[in-house]
């Protein structure tokens, strides 16, 4: 009942979130943002038709009634029809988004799970040869320009210039082999980058829990590394990595990885949210703003709660 | 963390295990003639009236039917029928023409109809498809191809755009015959009704997808779509497709320049030949590049500027290392357009001025700007120095190209350039700001820094020669169309063979927002424009299109213009003549995939 009561406390708190946030976004996208109007006209326009658009658009209509639409659509969950293609906002989260999950959650997963671990490896090794080794190979992914992996790993892996055992593009979830074809390389690359920034966060978080007396005292009672390790450093230092983990996932959801989708021609919602941002499809901006904006506050709620599973001395009041 | 490393080596395996399957059937059933084409950008909307581009093209005219297309082979480019059965029957008074369509042809299976049959095409589609571009819910992008050419069609759309109320000049004289009435002779209308905006969509569709049939095809081309997203399209063969053999010599086979490609194994047989045609976007070209290398994905690739001094023997001619020879097949092509950068004359600093010497001053400022630019050295550096340079505005593409024309505006003599400025009285301290638009790109940003080198060397300080970068096209083409820009760097491609598509970019009353972004009105210049719009091909007409051209040229208006060299690249399982220009994408229907693995003739073309 607790809990409860915490979550409608906190999801009400998060509504002036969500209205910030909307509110200037949608400020940037309609005074900042692309003009879609002049994507839309001929070759040879007058102005009578510039006109047209923008009242097709809704743009001459009054910026706070524009706002007030907005905020409509987030209630209703219906944002209308995508300026550039004309199929349904909707639609289109509803196909692109479970596509981005599919291919991000392997790599998202991946990377964060082995970071731990590297990270409990390093730490416990700490300033000897393993823990160098491993920084190292840290500072190696975190230096190199994702961009840069990506296209090395495609080559490397895809390519006939490489092994040439992967497709370089494309998407087929049709099976599971089918999924784990398409979805090896390019989990690779972004367990290669992130692997870098991950172990090297955990590393810091867990050697400062290891500075602790529990864990000096556990030490002199003969605490066999493995249980050290898991028991005394890791399950204490579980706040800030989950604070980490949870606070990718509405990225994760709603924006998909531009590049990753981009290179392997994979029609996420990453590639969906560049071409609406660079083009100023604002239905559809709106609902990845919204969306994320609303993941963010849902994110915040659950990080709290699990905050108090992983700690019962949290208190949610 | 064994358990860890063996799940690894497991899901590694399996992948790998089924790559091996993957590298014989491409993805598809195996019995399935499968083409992968490869485009470097998606197409936003693949609805006809919002057909602007070659990327939409390539769709639009595989998934709808047009009244006429260009032949698959012939070039230069040649119109014949399509959906109609004959050229129009035109009046003496070139005011009327009435074009009959085929009998018997079907819009594909779609909800859209009732029982989900397609139902026959008639001349009401083609009138309602046009429509289409004049009502503004459909957010058309074609209406200006007709716009103020059809008796009433305007007037249509100003009476509220109801598509029950007729127009005048746009009407089905019976089931399968259109009736056009021009307000004025119209030659390039045939040319119009080749491209994408002009494909006859079934009215049912629109009314029950209405937006979305930007992106739910209902045609009765070729094709029909089978998915689409912003990485590929997958089109299925349509069974429908009426049966028209092929005759390769009356498409313009040229058994010389085309014959390595194995084209005459089509000749007797109807299109399409494929079960299946994919065209993947791809605008990285690294990745573009590494598909196309694969052998077992994209069978089709426009060749990436870093790739050409890798894969190229020589460049005048083109050919082809043996390594890639051996590989694949080749042509190359100059482009069916150009690319060119104009002043905008409504700004006072560098065109029309109420100063009569000042307005002198400005035109001799313009001639020795014109004069510094090195379009040498611009397609050295930018278009592999296979790019054709030439004077003026109507590039080599079309018929009226003139190769004999002086080449002053496109040599760079850096004395007189300077001389044409002391002749002006221009020095560093009066000489005004020079604002460079252009979109936020790396390339962008290389040319604008080269053009900045060489005012510099003509003595136009590098402070006064400014960069305003655009973060999309859309915000440039807003400031185009706003005229807020100085100085305008652009790419035009031709929409159809004829030098009145370019000579219309410099036609006073088409300023801005119009396409004459330059904002050149030359009263002599426009009552020629207006002459040669109603004449038929000729060489009159030639004639008074070069001296427009000429025009242009004398006043310095524009430094201009390169027509890219194209090279395409195709696997040499597949039996075509690939081609992106002018509407592009018609050539698709007619490829073909040798499964025999016999098909190596060896060879290229230009």
């Amino acid at each position: 009942m607790e809990t409860f009561q915490y979550a409608i406390r906190k999801l009400i708190g998060g509504i002036p979130l969500v209205l910030g946030v909307t509110f200037i976004s949608f400020l940037l996208m309609v005074y900042f943002g692309p003009d879609k109007t002049y994507e839309l006209l001929g070759k040879n326009p007058t102005e009578e038709q510039i006109a047209e658009i923008r009242h097709e658009l809704g743009y001459d209509k009054p910026f706070l009634v524009r706002y007030g639409d907005y905020l409509k659509q987030m209630v209703t969950l219906d944002f209308g029809s995508s300026d550039s293609t004309g199929e349904p906002v909707s639609k289109i989260l509803a196909r692109t988004v479970p596509i981005s999950l599919a291919l991000i959650t392997p790599g998202f997963i991946l990377g964060n799970v082995l970071g731990i671990i590297l990270a409990l490896i390093a730490a416990y090794h700490r300033s000897g040869f393993i823990d160098k080794f491993i920084m190292g190979f840290a500072v190696v992914g975190m230096s190199i320009s994702f961009l840069i992996v990506v296209i090395a790993f495609q080559i490397i892996f895809s390519s006939s210039y490489g092994l040439n055992a992967f497709p370089v593009r494309g998407w087929n979830a049709s099976s599971f082999i089918e999924y784990l074809r398409y979805i090896t390389v390019p989990t690779l690359s972004t367990v290669f980058v992130a692997l870098g920034y991950n172990t090297r966060f955990y590393r810091a978080v867990l050697v400062e829990e290891m500075t602790r007396d529990h864990v000096r005292t556990a030490k002199a009672f003969g605490t066999r590394p493995g249980k050290l390790l898991y028991k005394n450093i890791l399950k204490n230092s579980l706040i800030p990595i989950i604070t980490r983990i949870m606070f990718s996932i509405p990225l994760v959801i709603v924006s998909g990885s531009l590049i990753i989708e981009s290179y392997f021609g994979i029609p996420g919602i990453g590639k969906v949210t560049f071409d609406a941002i660079t083009t100023g499809d604002q239905p559809v901006l709106k609902a990845v703003v919204g969306l994320t904006a609303v993941l963010f506050v849902l994110t915040l709620l659950l990080t709290d709660i699990l905050y108090r599973v992983v700690d019962p001395r949290v208190s949610l009041k | 963390m064994r358990k860890l490393a063996w799940s690894l080596v497991v899901i590694v395996a399996v992948a790998v295990a089924g790559c091996a399957q993957e590298q014989k059937s491409n993805g598809y059933d195996p019995s399935l003639k499968v083409y992968r084409h490869a485009m470097d950008q998606a197409p936003s909307s693949i609805d006809p009236v919002q057909a602007s581009n070659v990327y939409a093209n390539h769709v639009v005219l595989n998934a709808y039917d047009t009244l006429y297309a260009f032949k698959y082979l012939a070039r230069p480019y040649e119109v014949k029928p399509n959906l109609a059965v004959d050229f129009p029957e035109i009046s003496e008074d070139l005011l009327t023409y009435r074009i009959k369509i085929k009998e018997g042809v079907h819009f594909i299976d779609d909800p859209a109809f009732p029982g989900g049959v397609g139902r026959e095409v008639v001349a009401e589609d083609f009138v309602y498809s046009i429509k289409r571009h004049f009502d503004p819910k459909m957010r058309g992008q074609g209406a200006w191809l007709w716009q103020g050419r059809i008796v009433d069609l305007d007037e249509w759309k100003a009476r509220g755009a109801d598509y029950d109320d007729p127009v005048e000049g746009l009407r089905a004289a019976d089931r399968y015959t259109i009736e056009i009435r021009l307000n004025k002779p119209y030659p390039q209308l045939t040319f119009t009704l080749t491209m994408g905006y002009a494909a006859l969509v079934p009215r049912e569709a629109v009314e029950k997808y209405g937006l979305e049939m930007s992106s739910r095809p209902v045609g009765s081309g070729p094709f029909k779509v089978v998915s689409y997203d912003t990485s590929k399209i997958v089109f299925r063969k349509n069974e429908k497709f009426r049966q028209e053999p092929v005759d390769i010599w009356y498409e313009g086979y040229n058994p010389e320049t085309q014959g390595f490609s194995g084209v005459e194994a089509i000749q007797g047989r109807s299109p399409p030949f494929l079960d299946i045609l994919e065209i993947d976007f791809i605008a990285e070209s690294a990745a573009r590049w590494n598909s196309f290398t694969k052998d077992n994905e994209v069978q089709y690739t426009g060749v990436p500027n870093e790739q050409v001094d890798n894969i190229l023997l020589s460049k005048h001619p083109v050919t082809l290392k043996p390594e890639y020879a051996e590989k694949y097949f080749m042509y190359a092509g100059v482009e069916a357009g150009f690319v060119f950068q104009a002043f905008n004359l409504d700004f006072p600093e560098f065109g029309y001025n109420e100063d009569p010497e000042r307005a002198r001053r400005n035109k001799l400022l313009r001639c020795a700007v014109i004069k510094g630019f090195d379009w040498a050295k611009r397609n050295e550096s930018f278009y592999s120095d296979i790019g054709v340079v030439f004077p003026g505005i109507i590039p080599p593409a079309v018929p009226e190209y003139d190769p004999d024309l002086p080449r002053w505006s496109v040599e760079r003599d850096v004395d007189e350039a300077r001389q044409l400025l002391a002749e002006g009285g221009w020095n560093a301290d009066n000489l005004p700001e020079l604002v460079y638009g252009t979109t936020s790109s790396v390339t962008s940003r290389q040319f604008f820094e080269q053009f900045r080198g060489w005012m510099k060397k003509i003595g136009y300080p590098s402070e006064k020669v400014k960069i305003k970068q655009f973060a999309t096209f859309g915000d440039i083409s807003k400031a185009w169309k706003n005229s807020t820009l100085p100085f305008v760097a652009k790419g035009w491609g031709l929409d159809f063979p004829d030098a009145e598509n370019t000579l219309q970019l410099f036609y006073g009353p088409n300023g801005s927002p119009g396409s004459n972004d330059a904002n050149y009105r030359n009263p002599e210049y426009d009552r020629l424009y207006e002459e040669t719009s109603v004449m038929l091909p000729s060489p009159e007409r030639t004639a008074l299109y070069q001296t427009m051209n000429k025009m242009v040229i004398d006043d310095c208006v524009a430094i201009t213009g390169l027509s890219r060299t194209r090279i395409m690249l195709w696997h040499k399982d597949v039996i075509a003549i690939p081609d992106r220009e002018i509407v592009g994408g018609f050539f698709l229907k007619y490829v073909d995939v040798d499964r025999t693995g016999k098909a190596d003739a060896g060879g290229s073309g230009t």
